[in-house]
């Protein structure tokens, strides 16, 4: 689906793919999640790397992009790199260059990035520290302000958007999503999804997002921010997002 | 095999073998033996396995130990009572473990007092969660020749190295309240530490099972006792002294009219009854099924009959153990004229002289009903004595024929969770710790259990690959493993050093609970419900809380998210999860009732003075009713089983029974609905699963939302208005019905339900997938519901079949619900075995009243539903006189 000029969702992923820079971006991956998780006590069975390559496979093959940029979030821990993030990170780069065949790999620090310096080199990945300016677009992660005035156009992660829908039961479920809309300057601006298998998603209708990042609080209405739900192999157009809020609060 | 042992011992057989220590000091104490002691002492001292099963006060527990002790005692005379445990004593309770510690260490200190021989003596000791390390340290030294303990501690035990060492000489092992492990998942877990002692010893031992009745006993022996490696059962005498002891018991109605009387009067009734008899007797326990109903009827009590803390007391699960201890005490001493219970008194806790049992509503369960009152009468020469006391109609009917079965000693089945993959995950991981193991011999102990005899190597190896972290990649294992295997030689075994600490600090059966809190969609809490209420709800439904009704939305790990819903109709009292089921077989008992009543009530219809017979007092007439006048109630009673018989029977020509479902067509307060009301009188497990599959296939089929009412008696199906089901619906839905793979449509109903969410922490906790306690550290119920909700989403992604996953749904239909007997129903409904009939009514029939109103319901009084009952009655009545 065509989100805004030059600018593209993939059908049923949550990925973006960018064709003037050739790449496609994502964010929020949180590579290494469950080895954390088992090593607090909760034995989560590995699905995200699993489930992330998948994805990007299928990105690639739908647009050949040549590039990736993750818009910040590819680990989890704050305090360290933990070995089996290490593991995930080591072979997810691994399979990107080798099976994929990607020429450039890009990350913007998220806040969970923390010591990923050290591999920069070794995997060699092009790091930005604070947010990356290419042809026009600004990719930043989202838990600060973007500090770019020039670029026209704006890639944020970090939120995990989604909305909420009652299935045919009657229960509450959360679709992943992307938001696009305006700044309050003018430019144009995407939220992108998380790609983690077991991040649910925030429900932007129905919480406040003040806490999450102070660009709503000064530069973003997310109400005015139209929401494009990820189902099954195909993208849903919700509408506004304050639109939702209103059927929601009925 | 198993063996009826009916023909009790002379005195002297009994006591010949005996110790003459032991003899001596029993004689002088005891004038003759107590039933139960007419057979064990004999047997055991045969060493044959056994299952006594007898009331409270029956001396059981007793008599399985003096054979012991008088063995014990012969040892020591002959200085060869050597360091080592020779009998396990298990109970469930640890209030109960202390008192047997108490009426062992007495006896045993009267018996030395009076020898001036210099013996060494036998040691009994506890062990439980709350045994100090410094106590722990001393046993190990000493090791207790009679060990005292619960089926977690004898689990930690079995694995703890050193001390497993003082089991090498086991002779006996006493199960204690046998009745309340067996058809659960903590004696599932039981059963099979049994098994992996015997198999460590290297020898079998002498078990002894104690309980109350239930049945089948057989089924109840081969629980105790397992099977050979050959797959024949092991040898057991079963001896049931339940009913040695005389039991007398009535179900009393509080008014002529339950339906017409006033709430006050029938409360005024009730409470006058209850004072009347508490008056009569020196103590009094009732029985009220909820907890919020135990404190209204002490607080009514006082208020109205001068009563105070001095003299009446509450006693459950919900108050602290300082103040159940406090009760129990009082009840020891016999300061208390009555004390109002739950549930928690059922068990064999000693509470002294107990001389009348009231249960306030049904106890749901004819073995249920028989153990309380048998917690009356405190020694087997006495009487058990208890009433029934009933508060609407349908509790009338059941509560009688339920009375009915217990005089003939038809009791309902009770069964044992089978091949419960959570526990034996627990189990394969503490095996894996103390040898290594082949496949083959590790299958071979574990079919020695009963609940685990017909396991699958199938699912046994899906619990290995499972455990050793076959589901992550190689380099992971060392994280995810819990045992290691060794795919070539066949064989597992120890992993890692932090296994051994998870085993020892989560093992168990018991899920953590927790309250859940209620808040609106607005944000403010209104209140607390437990989590197994929540486990009920599904969107869309409402319920009172705290005088005001509100509609579940959602739910946010543990907090319950609900909008308000004043002028709404409830569809689930909140005390619906403490509600215990009836049983099917006493719904079926009661189908058996309304068959032949309704073939007696017949020639009435014809009667000149039918409206006269139905109106009220109580007539002559009925006395000659047969299948009424042998029923164990009195005549206010079968004055209004008669009514409520006769009008059901005018108004619809139909009264429903087991064989014959009436399916009536109705609506309900106006409401733009249609209900669907099925009498299908199967029990609450049985009607789960029914009204669950019907509501998914007329969801499916009218793409509409349909909501589900479910209760002991039928279940209430709600429509929008449009949908209008006639008899040809019926008959395509039993056709289509008969090919579709039920379990797998339930499956995908339940999936994303509060009920799957929720047991499927339970099951992961248990099988160790989310710890509840690592490395010492205690994880909150709401992080291990996060957790789990996790655990599942991803574990349904590489397997739908994962062993937990699958454990789960295991546990929700088979345990939970009951779904094979529902898919029986329907097979049978099917081949016309059961058959069905569609009726329309404009004003629900009698039966209904109660199922519609369900929500609305209270157990003791509820003032809204009984105007309701009372205006539907109403209407019937004046519906059918004017048919004449």
């Amino acid at each position: 689906m065509r989100i805004a000029k030059g600018v593209e969702a993939l059908e049923g992923l949550p990925v973006l793919y960018i064709e003037e820079l050739s790449a496609i971006v994502c964010s929020d991956l949180h590579l290494g999640y469950e080895g954390v998780m088992a090593d607090r006590g909760t034995f989560l069975p590995k699905v995200n790397l699993r489930n992330i390559k998948k994805t990007i496979k299928k990105a690639i093959e739908m647009t050949n992009a040549e590039r990736i940029i993750i818009d910040g979030d590819i680990k989890n821990e704050f305090s360290n790199v933990h070995v089996e993030e290490f593991n995930e990170f080591y072979e997810f780069t691994k399979f990107l260059r080798e099976e994929l065949k990607l020429k450039q790999i890009d990350l913007i620090k998220g806040n969970h990035d923390n010591f990923i310096d050290r591999y920069e080199k070794s995997s060699n990945i092009k790091l930005y520290r604070q947010e990356a300016s290419m042809n026009g677009f600004l990719f930043f992660h989202g838990e600060e302000l973007p500090h770019d005035k020039e670029a026209r156009f704006l890639v944020m992660g970090h939120l995990h958007p989604a909305i909420g829908v009652y299935n045919k039961l009657g229960i509450k479920e959360k679709l992943k999503c992307f938001l696009y809309g305006k700044m309050e300057d003018g430019r144009e601006i995407v939220i992108l999804p998380a790609m983690n298998y077991f991040a649910e998603g925030v429900d932007v209708a129905m919480r406040d997002l003040g806490e999450n990042s102070p660009i709503f609080a000064k530069m973003l209405d997310v109400g005015g921010m139209e929401a494009i739900c990820i189902g099954e192999d195909e993208l849903l157009d919700f509408g506004k997002v304050s639109e939702i809020a209103a059927i929601g609060r009925r | 095999m198993i063996t009826n042992y009916t023909k009790p011992f002379t005195k002297e057989e009994s006591l010949q073998h005996l110790n003459i220590f032991i003899r001596e000091w029993f004689e002088k104490k005891y004038k003759e033996l107590t039933p139960p002691q007419k057979y064990s002492l004999k047997l055991i001292s045969e060493q044959h396995n056994l299952l006594i099963t007898a009331p409270t006060g029956s001396g059981k527990t007793f008599s399985a130990f003096i054979t012991i002790m008088s063995e014990l005692m012969d040892l020591s005379l002959k200085g060869k009572l050597e360091e080592k445990v020779y009998c396990i004593y298990v109970s469930p309770l640890r209030a109960l473990n202390n008192d047997i510690y108490k009426n062992l260490s007495a006896p045993l200190q009267e018996i030395y007092s009076q020898m001036t021989l210099d013996i060494s003596k036998i040691r009994v000791a506890t062990r439980t969660g709350d045994t100090t390390t410094k106590e722990r340290q001393q046993m190990l030294a000493h090791p207790p020749h009679i060990l005292v303990t619960t089926p977690e501690s004898l689990a930690i035990l079995i694995n703890s190295q050193r001390f497993s060492e003082h089991f090498k000489g086991l002779r006996y092992l006493i199960i204690d309240e046998l009745h309340e492990l067996a058809n659960n998942k903590r004696g599932v877990h039981l059963s099979m530490s049994v098994e992996r002692l015997a198999d460590m010893i290297g020898h079998d031992f002498v078990r002894i099972g104690l309980g109350a009745t239930l049945s089948p006993l057989e089924d109840a022996a081969r629980f105790l006792v397992g099977y050979r490696d050959n797959g024949e059962e092991r040898d057991c005498y079963i001896v049931d002294a339940t009913w040695d002891k005389k039991m007398e018991f009535i179900a009393m109605s509080p008014v002529n009219d339950i339906v017409n009387a006033t709430d006050a009067v029938i409360e005024g009734s009730i409470y006058k009854m209850l004072n009347s008899i508490i008056k009569q007797n020196k103590t009094t326990l009732i029985f009220t099924n909820t907890r919020s109903g135990t404190e209204r009827v002490v607080y009514n009590l006082m208020k109205s009959y001068k009563y105070n803390e001095e003299s009446i007391a509450a006693h459950h699960g919900s108050l602290s153990r300082d103040t159940r201890l406090g009760v129990e005490e009082m009840l020891k001493k016999g300061e208390l004229k009555c004390v109002v219970s739950s549930t928690s008194l059922e068990l064999g806790i000693d509470i002294g002289f107990i001389d009348n049992v009231i249960q306030l509503g049904s106890p749901k369960s004819v073995a249920r009903a028989v153990q309380r009152f048998g917690r009356s009468g405190h020694g087997f020469m006495d009487i058990a004595k208890g009433e029934t006391i009933v508060t609407n109609r349908d509790d009338l009917v059941e509560c009688s024929v339920m009375l009915d079965a217990a005089k003939k000693r038809h009791l309902d089945r009770f069964s044992t969770p089978k091949n419960a993959l959570d526990i034996l995950s627990q189990h394969i991981v503490g095996m894996s710790q103390t040898k290594k193991w082949t496949i083959d011999e590790a299958y071979k102990v574990i079919r020695r259990a009963y609940p685990y005899h017909t396991l699958t190597m199938d699912d046994f190896m899906a619990l290995i690959f499972y455990l050793s972290g076959k589901y992550v990649g190689l380099e992971s294992r060392r994280v995810y493993g819990k045992i290691w295997y060794d795919e070539n030689e066949h064989t597992f075994g120890r992993r890692g050093k932090l296994t051994k600490l998870i085993y020892f600090l989560n093992l168990g059966a018991i899920p953590d609970d927790v309250a859940i809190d209620v808040f609106t969609t607005e944000n403010k809490w209104i209140g607390n419900i437990e989590e197994e209420f929540m486990m009920r709800l599904k969107p869309g439904d409402v319920f009172v809380l705290g005088g005001h009704r509100y509609k579940f939305e959602y739910s946010r790990v543990m907090r319950c998210i609900v909008s308000d819903a004043s002028g709404e109709i409830p569809t689930i009292p909140p005390w619906y999860s403490e509600q215990l089921p009836l049983t099917y077989e006493l719904a079926i008992e009661i189908g058996k009732f309304r068959e032949q009543l309704s073939k007696e009530l017949m020639e009435y219809t014809k009667s000149r003075k039918l409206l006269s017979l139905i109106s009220g007092k109580p007539k002559k007439e009925i006395g000659d009713i047969r299948i009424l006048k042998d029923m164990p109630i009195d005549d206010k009673a079968r004055n209004a089983i008669f009514r409520y018989f006769m009008e059901q029977l005018l108004y619809t020509k139909v009264i429903p029974n087991d064989h014959h479902m009436l399916i009536e067509k109705t609506k309900y307060k106006e409401q733009d609905r249609n209900y669907i009301i099925f009498h299908s009188l199967y029990g609450r497990r049985v009607n789960d699963a029914l009204s669950r599959i019907v509501a998914i296939y007329l969801g499916d089929r009218y793409e509409s939302e349909i909501g589900v009412n479910i209760v002991d008696n039928g279940f209430v199906v709600i429509t929008d208005s449009q949908i209008d089901i006639k008899k040809r619906d019926i008959d395509i839905f039993l056709k289509e019905i008969s090919t579709v793979n039920i379990r797998e449509m339930l499956k995908e109903n339940i999936k994303r339900t509060e009920m799957m969410k929720r047991r499927f922490r339970y099951c992961a906790a248990r099988g160790f997938m989310v710890l509840r306690n690592y490395k010492g550290r205690k994880i909150s119920v709401r992080k291990q519901q996060i957790n789990a909700q996790l655990v599942f989403k991803a574990a349904e992604e590489i397997d739908p079949n994962f062993p937990i996953i699958k454990e789960t749904y295991r546990e929700i239909f088979d345990d939970v619900m009951d779904l094979p007997k529902a898919e029986d129903i329907l097979k049978k409904m099917s081949k016309d075995e059961i058959t069905y009939q569609l009726i329309e009514t404009t004003v629900p029939s009698p039966f209904s009243h109660n199922m519609i109103t369900f929500g609305e319901a209270d157990i003791i009084m509820m003032k809204d539903r009984r105007k309701h009952i009372r205006e539907l009655h109403k209407q019937v009545m004046s519906k059918i006189k004017r048919m004449f």
